[in-house]
């Protein structure tokens, strides 16, 4: 950084003229990463949106996008390149590198993490290319306390391909599926020599490896010689779409020694007949075709069976159909053995509508020395039914829930393990064909019979059909007590609804965009969300029955029950390859992993995707600019200058553009730190919002606060540091401003405030970012604050996350809409923080402080 | 076609994305639709029956969508033909409209827009047909 201003300055002092040009210049410069900075967050949102199901589009809108934000991205790291020229070679290192996965993932050749085994713990929905659809639905059924799941592993797709590699099988796939497909071959020759090939093939040892690491743990868990496993197939590509079920093997009570042998026979049957007929009739190339493998400990079933959430031949009635048997469950499955079955009500009380109990002589249950076999049941438990009432309860629950978890009916194998716990084994969609039936009336017509509520209005966030309970989110309600399965309806479409969205089956609110936070959230759940219908919390009404479908903008009142068939036996967008493309590339793009500047991963090697870059740069270029000042020299002919304020803030004003009036743009001769600028020369609406917000009579504490004497102590053994806040700036308070943009740094008391505001051309793309960090006191009061800080900027919509001191709040789309209203909060909210921490001597203070805030707030937006 | 039935609509597009989405939204709204990802398959099906409105692509592998539509407006001139494609140029669209199409969609589009395409197309056959009657 110095070396830039080193070199700015050298000039400066030898061609004064030249030094206006080379500022001026380095302003639009900054201007222009301004500009296309946001160019690139709008088209990610914009791309994110399509998700939402609202949208028709294709292959080719995904390349045109791609390209788009290809482009852009690089032109930004030109233009910050011209304001720092050669400092950093990394970001087009890390472009290249990000824009070529984007392009293999459009050419058919997926990105696989590099990343051999998995542990369940460690899985989250992100990793579903890298541990396949099974293992990773499983995983995250669990988190969403849908169910217990067995303790496991995923061996990841990315060993699939090691695997192939490191053993050549790849060209001769290649080679045999041609022959096959040329009808050279039968695909039962093909199969056998691809399988067999497979079946001989040895694992690579960082496979290897990574499976005796995961294993090892799963031992310690189950303990010494105890742990059996069940070995499955996960593939890639797979979610959602449940055609495969049933093509590839599973084995079960595997001993550990024998995992690897279950491993190949798993990839082996990648390529059975049935697999390979089918992938030819959709279409799979033969290189997107990868297999994860799930390795669960095996439970010691009492009992097994299969539920289905939504029995397929009674659809109209509606019901749980349970089979159930003693022992473990494949003779379920494949329905072999004469099995119990219970059809049950989908109503919460699950009444019992049907029953009926098997004769069941004989039982699967894992051997001693590994497979299974099959033994005689006791002669009592013969003709006792293998689940007793409350499990059946118990069951029947479950299935509703994970049902509203993956928004469609499921086909769900569970077991009761020997204490009589349950556990689900996996969870995949259960497809209901539509019937033919001629007499059942036409759904449009249906439809007309129900009464509607809301119709026409609003903007679809995530199409789909959603029924139940309405919860009105009013001010202040506590949303800890949000039902499971409600449709939340709220004024305004905020964040802090954000933990409430995985209970949720529906959202509809008055105000909100689908380019939002909620409505990012939404989708990543995929509940359906209607945002900015207007007038849904007047006509919606708590605890009544509604269904909403979303996709044509319409509430109906109570349960449409045919709509919600209709929606169950319909394809899904979800299921098709240009939607899976489109998620692809956005982990590509979206995600942002450089979130603290501080952070030893904040760099141009630490930019994953295309948002990092962006973020980077932003943070870098900004840094600059705010250097100027106290850079002599340049200091000089800054337009700008001191701000006069009735508070003692010290807050220099460096104007890029637009943001103070004309005579403040400065003269050569007149140091600019000399300069004194008042309010009312300010142009800049966000600012003239903030400095009314800080300067608020009374807010300010203008007395020093005493400060206690073990606060005192701490600040003398604390090592000073204000990295946390990611400003290494210290010393001056700056605002750099323009007619669009404003940045304010500043050190207050003894923590860190750093403020970004951008305001879009119609506001609708506007975004505000707030940062705090530091503190006089020790780490439970700085915390205390933090708290204090995340609760009031929840309650004005921010999102808000805490990490230790570190308080990063963001605001943008429409909870950004009235920018100024944000900024003289924040205002506000600097002024009534400056040695907040002293104060925060115990908990209750954080809500009294709250409420106190709250108070000011509300006094000072009414005037 | 009588008075009475269902408007029928045939959607090809090589991307099953597109009907996948478009189908079930489309029954909803009371219609009775057939899908095809392939033009081949679609040419068979217009040679063996007509349907109120077609919804097409315009590049695909195979047969053109353009060649497609004229086949169908060939053999059922009162069929209005709606032409969606990821390829938006004005040339292909004067070219399309020329050839008689009643609208032009560019991918990506809302699935109101669509609607609202297919509905006026609804309501100018009806129209053509009382002009007729």
């Amino acid at each position: 950084m110095f070396g830039l201003f080193e070199h700015i300055r050298t000039r400066l002092l030898r061609r004064r003229r030249r030094e206006r040009v080379s500022l001026a210049a380095l302003f639009r410069q900054f201007q222009q990463v301004l500009e296309l900075n946001n160019r690139i967050l709008t088209a990610i949102a914009s791309m994110h949106d399509k998700l939402g199901g609202d949208y028709i589009f294709d292959v080719q809108y995904l390349r045109s996008s791609k390209q788009f934000i290809v482009d852009t991205v690089r032109e930004l790291i030109d233009a910050f390149d011209a304001m720092a020229p050669g400092r950093y070679p990394g970001l087009y290192a890390a472009f290249r590198d990000i824009r070529h996965k984007l392009e293999s993932e459009l050419e058919r050749r997926p990105v696989l993490p590099d990343v051999m085994a998995l542990s369940f713990a460690d899985i989250r929905l992100k990793d579903m290319d890298a541990a396949g659809a099974k293992s990773t639905r499983l995983v995250m059924l669990s988190k969403a306390s849908a169910g217990t799941v067995p303790p496991g592993f995923a061996v990841t797709t990315s060993a699939y391909r090691l695997f192939m590699e490191l053993n050549d099988i790849e060209d001769e796939i290649v080679r045999l599926e041609g022959s096959w497909r040329d009808g050279a071959m039968t695909v039962q020759e093909a199969s056998g020599k691809i399988r067999s090939r497979i079946l001989a093939g040895s694992i690579p040892p960082r496979v290897r490896r990574a499976m005796g690491r995961e294993l090892e743990s799963l031992r310690r868990a189950a303990g010494e010689g105890h742990l059996r496993l069940a070995v499955r197939s996960s593939a890639w590509g797979e979610d959602g779409d449940l055609s495969f079920a049933g093509q590839y093997d599973s084995f079960l009570n595997v001993r550990p020694e024998d995992l690897h042998d279950a491993y190949r026979k798993v990839l082996a049957s990648t390529y059975s007949p049935a697999a390979m007929e089918y992938r030819r009739e959709y279409d799979f190339k033969p290189n997107e075709v990868f297999m994860a493998v799930s390795v669960q400990a095996m439970i010691e079933a009492r009992t097994s069976g299969v539920v289905y959430s939504m029995s397929p031949v009674r659809r109209g009635a509606g019901g749980i159909e349970i089979a159930a048997a003693w022992g473990l469950g494949s003779p379920v499955v494949s329905g072999e053995v004469e099995v119990d079955r219970f059809l049950v009500g989908r109503e919460p009380e699950h009444a019992v509508i049907e029953q009926a109990v098997a004769h069941k002589p004989t039982a699967l249950r894992p051997g001693p020395e590994g497979a299974v076999a099959v033994v005689d049941v006791d002669e009592e438990l013969r003709d006792a039914p293998s689940l007793s009432s409350e499990e059946v309860r118990l069951l029947a629950d479950a299935a509703i829930r994970l049902e509203q978890y993956f928004k469609k009916p499921q086909d769900i194998e569970f077991a009761f393990d020997r204490n009589g716990s349950l556990v689900v084994l996996q969870s995949r969609p259960l497809r209901i064909e539509a019937g033919d039936d001629p007499q059942s009336p036409a759904l449009s017509d249906v439809l007309k019979e129900y009464p509607v509520l809301l119709s026409g209005e609003g903007d679809v966030a995530q199409q789909g059909v959603a029924s139940g309970p309405v919860f009105v989110a009013w001010e202040g309600r506590d949303l800890d007590e949000f039902p499971v399965g409600a449709v939340l309806v709220a004024h305004l479409s905020s964040p802090q609804y954000a933990p409430v969205l995985p209970k949720a089956s529906g959202v509809v609110t008055d105000i909100g965009s689908p380019l939002g936070h909620m409505a990012t959230i939404a989708r990543e759940y995929r509940v359906p969300a209607l945002l900015n219908a207007s007038r849904a919390t007047l006509v919606l009404k708590e605890g009544d029955v509604v269904t909403l479908d979303a996709e044509q903008k319409t509430v109906y009142q109570g349960l449409v029950r045919e709509l919600r068939m209709h929606d169950f036996m319909s394809d899904r967008m979800e299921e098709t390859y240009e939607y899976r493309l489109l998620r692809r590339m956005l982990k590509l793009i979206e995600p942002l992993y450089l979130v603290d500047p501080e952070e030893h991963n904040f760099t141009p090697q630490g930019c994953r995707t295309m948002h990092d870059i962006a973020r980077f740069i932003h943070e870098k270029a900004v840094e600059i600019l705010t250097e100027i000042p106290t850079t002599s020299g340049a200091s000089e002919a800054c337009p700008g200058g001191r701000l006069e304020l009735p508070v003692p803030m010290d807050l220099v004003v460096l104007d890029i553009g637009g943001g103070l009036t004309e005579e403040c743009a400065g003269e050569e001769d007149k140091p600019s730190r000399r300069r004194t600028i008042r309010p009312e020369q300010v142009r800049s609406e966000t600012l003239r919002a903030f400095i009314d917000g800080v300067t608020l009579e009374g807010v300010w504490q203008s007395n020093p606060v005493p400060v206690d004497f073990s606060s005192f102590m701490s600040s003398m053994t604390r090592t000073f540091s204000a990295d946390s806040a990611g400003v290494n700036r210290m010393g001056q308070n700056l605002a750099v401003v323009s007619d669009h943009y404003l940045h304010l740094s500043l050190k207050l008391g003894y923590h860190f405030t750093l403020i970004d505001c951008y305001r879009s051309e119609d506001d609708s793309r506007n975004s505000v970012q707030f940062r705090f960090a530091g503190g006089v006191t020790g780490a439970v009061r700085r915390s205390r604050r933090a708290r204090f800080l995340f609760e009031v900027l929840k309650g004005f919509d921010f999102s808000v996350t805490v990490k230790d001191d570190l308080v990063v709040a963001r605001a943008k789309g429409w909870m950004a809409r009235d920018l100024n209203r944000l900024m003289r909060i924040l205002g506000l909210l600097v002024a009534y923080t400056r040695q907040l921490d002293v104060s925060m001597v115990s908990d209750s203070r954080i809500f009294e402080h709250c409420q106190e805030f709250e108070h000011i707030a509300e006094e000072a937006m009414g005037n | 076609m009588t008075a009475t039935s269902k408007t029928s609509i045939l959607i090809l597009d090589d991307e099953p994305i597109v009907s996948k989405r478009l189908q079930p939204a489309l029954e909803k709204k009371g219609y009775e639709v057939e899908s095809f990802y392939e033009s081949a398959k679609a040419m068979v099906r217009i040679r063996e029956r007509s349907f109120h409105i077609v919804v097409t692509d315009l590049k695909m592998e195979g047969i053109d969508g353009m060649q497609f539509l004229a086949e169908v407006k060939k053999l059922s001139p009162r069929t209005e033909v709606i032409v969606i494609t990821g390829f938006a140029t004005m040339d292909t669209a004067k070219e399309s409209m020329r050839k008689g199409v009643f609208d032009f969609l560019a991918k990506p589009f809302k699935l109101g827009e669509i609607q609202e395409v297919i509905r006026k197309a609804e309501e100018h056959i009806r129209l053509g047909k009382e002009g007729k009657e």
